[in-house]
């Protein structure tokens, strides 16, 4: 009996053949992706495939092959890109998925359901939109800026979350945004520049519900964009305009470096009105400003004042874009929706949502001016 | 002058008083022994020697089967004969005890010297020739005397070649047993270290040693150990290594259930730990039972370093036991699974150096752990010079030229040189290579079904580890049953003031090993306290009596 079973294991341990083995080498690595519209409601894919050759020392050399083709569903212009390469192509460790402006401006769900129902694929992929163009474009684009597309994108993008520009978000933390009819989300948008050869972080684009509205945040504003949603990244600087001199240009301008910020939204329920405050507390570091006279007494206090002012002014403005394009990036209906659940069930918040009040209130105190007066 | 030679032959019958009973002892000791279970019909029963020389030497030549190494010299015109194995006696020393006395003329007769001993039993002769003793007879006595004359060939206590320290004792265990037992009653001064004599081998008649502190160790365990020698029934036992696998609990365990060591530090602190010892005659290895998984991940190098230091490299060498069984597993499983746990900077890197391979990983990694055993096996045994040059030809020509010519990826070679040195950092020899046999199942694991293989696995080995117990105290103590108090000396090798208690997987009778030793310590806080207080009256001090 015992020796039956041994054989019997014996056995086995033959017969597995490795069924679900996905050998590494075997596969084409797909690290950005790009989707557009397509003719008569077709998509685009566009990936970009390197390939690398094994040297003995050093790195090997490396080829980019550029496939593009049009099909109805994502997965099926897959299955056609993997009919033009050998192997088969794999997007598990996709870095980007850049969409065109066309195709962004429709619903994106579709686009990304594979991506979020597939358990390997990579959810920590940023997700970008192509400003006046098509993601072909970028995907395809001659750069120089650093050897695959994906890593100039995803290096862009990156840098843009540190200077608190944009919010890093991927498709992760995307799903919830996506789905949740209580808030709205932005996307980086990218532009390409000098003929081909420049990619740059344009600004955020805002979305409503699961389409891009068309609306953006400038890349200018961006900061004090994400300063109000109460998000900071590694640096927060912000170039305002305090003076008028009127001779030297230059003088007017004073540039912060944000240390501290703290942001507080108040929602108020006025007889099913909703109302809301909010409050940005920041506190500043003065790391430029060629106008100098710092010492003199209420110097200080008074370009804080100015600053508060300055803010303020450019948050109402800020705000009114945001409420223009409907897009509740603030997460405010899903505050309504938990603290005054009564007023939800009533409201329409997509109506309701570009009505009510917002009001930003910036409050800037300065704590440091660099180690010269 | 003559009271000189009074004083030592006196001195030299005191001694020969106290050997006779030693001996006598030792031979009831060992008759017992026999008694018990030796089964050989011409070991058991006594044979008196009779008056007449021919028929007693004719009876000893017989037993030995005519060997032409047992001397006969016939003494006194053919009325007596000495006898002796002239590959076991030492002539210079027949001469010191024998003929020396009687030249000197302090008597006529052999039988009356001092270091003699007499019997009437031929089978005792037969085995005490085999000693090394010579035997004296003569016509018409029956008393037949036994001198010893044992010849030795021992080298000097030499630090092993295996175990070595960078600070600390440099001295190690020989060939000869007495030799080893010395060196351990040198190092543990006390009464209750007791040593028993077994005799084990039908055929070899080794001598064994137990060895443990009574009062310390478990009479429990020292039984058991005992009850486990006494039935072994072998005709050959020639070292410790030989005897490990008849007495530990589960031989089909890859993992070694007794401590091997050739420092004799190491088995004096193992015994006052109430650890008992082995040893044998004719090797410098010696057994320590019971023994747990994390007993050789300690070196004696960790209590000659500050404490840091020793918490740092006790954690590296446990961090190896897992580099060293899972590491080419885990990278079998990534590459041929889960490529997405790769970091997004690596990925590239580590598809261009395995794209073009032309095998899958699994056998890539079994033919380069072989290729290193293949290394190791062929360099162990040879003399230093061509072991060097089996080092760069393996390591450097092989290593360099297996990747140049695409048969096996540089990440393999490097996850496969890691996990070598990762075994070699176990201080235990029988640990190291159980470790490198457990990788294979692993790797084989990981390249059918990825994580979950190397999961199965691993929950495998553990579940083994803790089931496996040595001589009744569970083997991966202090982990399983947790006892977070012997973790002081695990994981970490805390200040040796706060290894208070002895490890309880010892199962020592007397618990506690040291009492508060540093009380100095707290004298000398209050002191500068007082100090600090500017002089200040501190009713409540209690030194204020001394001043």
């Amino acid at each position: 009996m015992k020796k039956y079973l041994i054989a019997g294991i014996v056995s086995l341990l033959f017969l597995t053949g490795c069924w679900d083995e996905r050998q590494f080498k075997n596969v084409k690595l797909v690290l950005s992706l790009g989707f557009d519209q397509g003719e008569e409601g077709q998509i685009i894919q566009t990936v970009s495939i390197p390939s690398v050759s094994r040297a003995t020392e050093g790195p090997g050399s490396e080829s980019l092959q550029i496939l593009s083709t049009s099909a109805h569903t994502p997965l099926q212009a897959r299955g056609k890109i993997d009919r033009m390469i050998p192997e088969s192509y794999d997007p598990a460790k996709v870095k980007v998925i850049v969409l065109g402006e066309d195709l962004a401006k429709q619903d994106i769900y579709p686009i990304l359901d594979d991506m979020y129902r597939n358990p390997r694929s990579n959810l920590n992929a940023y997700l970008a939109v192509v400003e006046e163009g098509t993601a072909q474009d970028v995907i395809s684009m001659n750069h120089t800026g650093a050897t695959r597309i994906s890593n100039y994108i995803s290096g862009l993008l990156e840098a843009a979350v540190s200077s608190t520009h944009a919010t890093g978000e991927n498709l992760q933390l995307l799903c919830a945004e996506l789905l949740e009819p209580g808030i709205d989300f932005s996307i980086p948008l990218l532009k390409i520049e000098d003929d081909g050869n420049l990619l740059t972080f344009s600004g955020m684009g805002l979305f409503h519900d699961k389409t891009y509205t068309g609306e953006k945040i400038g890349a200018e504003q961006t900061t004090l964009y994400m300063l109000l949603q109460g998000e900071k990244g590694r640096v927060a600087r912000l170039t305002k305009k305090i003076d008028d001199h009127g001779k030297d240009e230059i003088l007017d301008y004073i540039t912060v470096s944000v240390a501290e910020n703290d942001r507080k939204m108040k929602i108020e329920n006025k007889d099913g009105e909703i109302a809301v405050t909010i409050n940005l507390d920041m506190k500043v570091k003065i790391v430029e400003y060629p106008s100098d006279h710092l010492y003199v007494k209420g110097r200080i206090e008074e370009i804080g004042k100015k600053l508060s002012k300055k803010l303020t002014d450019e948050s109402v403005d800020i705000i009114s874009q945001v409420q223009e394009a409907n897009s509740d990036v603030f997460g405010i209906g899903r505050r309504v929706k938990a603290y005054h659940p009564e007023v939800w069930k009533e409201l329409d918040w997509r109506e309701e949502f570009p009505e009510i009040s917002i009001e930003p209130k910036v409050k800037v105190e300065i704590i440091q001016h660099g180690i010269i007066n | 002058m003559v009271g000189i030679f009074l004083f030592i032959r006196g001195k030299l019958r005191l001694g020969d008083a106290n050997m006779g009973i030693f001996t006598r002892f030792f031979r009831n000791n060992r008759d017992k022994l026999a008694d018990r279970h030796m089964s050989e019909p011409s070991n058991e029963k006594e044979r008196p020697s009779s008056k007449k020389l021919s028929e007693n030497v004719k009876y000893i030549l017989d037993a030995f089967h005519q060997s032409n190494d047992l001397k006969i010299r016939v003494l006194k015109k053919g009325d007596a004969a000495l006898l002796y194995f002239e590959s076991l006696a030492e002539h210079e020393k027949i001469h010191e005890k024998i003929f020396a006395p009687i030249e000197m003329g302090h008597t006529e007769d052999v039988f009356h010297l001092p270091n003699a001993k007499q019997t009437n039993d031929l089978e005792e002769v037969v085995r005490t020739l085999l000693r090394g003793h010579a035997i004296y007879m003569e016509e018409g006595k029956k008393e037949i005397s036994q001198f010893s004359v044992t010849s030795s060939f021992g080298r000097t206590p030499e630090e092993p070649q295996n175990e070595r320290v960078v600070r600390g004792a440099h001295d190690g265990f020989v060939e000869n047993m007495m030799t080893n037992i010395n060196l351990v009653r040198k190092r543990v001064e006390h009464r209750d270290l007791t040593i028993k004599y077994f005799k084990l081998g039908k055929k070899t008649n080794t001598n064994v040693a137990v060895v443990y502190m009574d009062g310390i160790a478990d009479p429990m365990i020292v039984q058991e150990i005992e009850t486990r020698l006494h039935s072994l029934d072998s005709d050959m036992i020639h070292s410790p290594g030989h005897i490990e696998e008849f007495i530990e609990d589960k031989s089909n365990s890859p993992f070694p259930q007794m401590l091997n060591t050739e420092r004799p530090d190491r088995v004096a602190a193992n015994l006052v730990e109430g650890r008992v010892a082995i040893m044998a005659e004719g090797s410098p290895t010696t057994l320590i039972a019971p023994a747990t998984f994390f007993m050789f991940y300690q070196a004696p190098d960790d209590y000659n370093m500050r404490w840091f230091t020793g918490t740092f490299v006790r954690l590296i060498r446990l961090f190896s036991f897992i580099i060293a069984v899972t590491l080419p597993a885990f990278y079998i499983a990534v590459v041929s699974f889960h490529f997405e746990v790769i970091p997004d900077e690596l990925i590239i890197p580590v598809k261009a150096s395995i794209n073009e391979i032309a095998y899958p990983p699994i056998l890539e990694a079994l033919v380069m752990v072989i290729i290193i055993e293949l290394i190791r096996e062929a360099g162990i045994r040879l003399p230093a010079p061509i072991g060097q040059t089996i080092g760069i030809v393996g390591g450097l020509v092989i290593g360099d030229a297996v990747v140049r010519a695409g048969l096996v990826s540089n990440l393999m070679v490097i996850v496969v040189a890691l996990t070598a040195i990762a075994s070699f950092v176990v201080p235990s020899n029988e640990l190291s290579t159980a470790l490198r046999l457990l990788t294979f199942p692993l790797i084989i694991l990981a390249g059918t079904i990825g994580f979950i293989g190397i999961v199965f696995g691993m929950l495998f080995i553990i579940i083994h580890l803790t089931r496996l117990q040595s001589f009744g105290v569970p083997y991966f103590a202090p982990l399983a049953p947790l006892s977070l108090v012997d973790l002081k000396d695990t994981f970490v090798r805390l200040p040796m003031y706060m290894m208070k208690l002895r490890p309880k997987d010892a199962h020592a009778v007397k618990p506690i090993a040291l009492n508060p030793s540093r009380e100095w310590k707290n004298r000398d806080e209050q002191n500068q306290s007082k100090q600090g207080s500017g002089g200040n009256d501190q009713p409540s001090s209690t030194d204020d009596t001394t001043k």
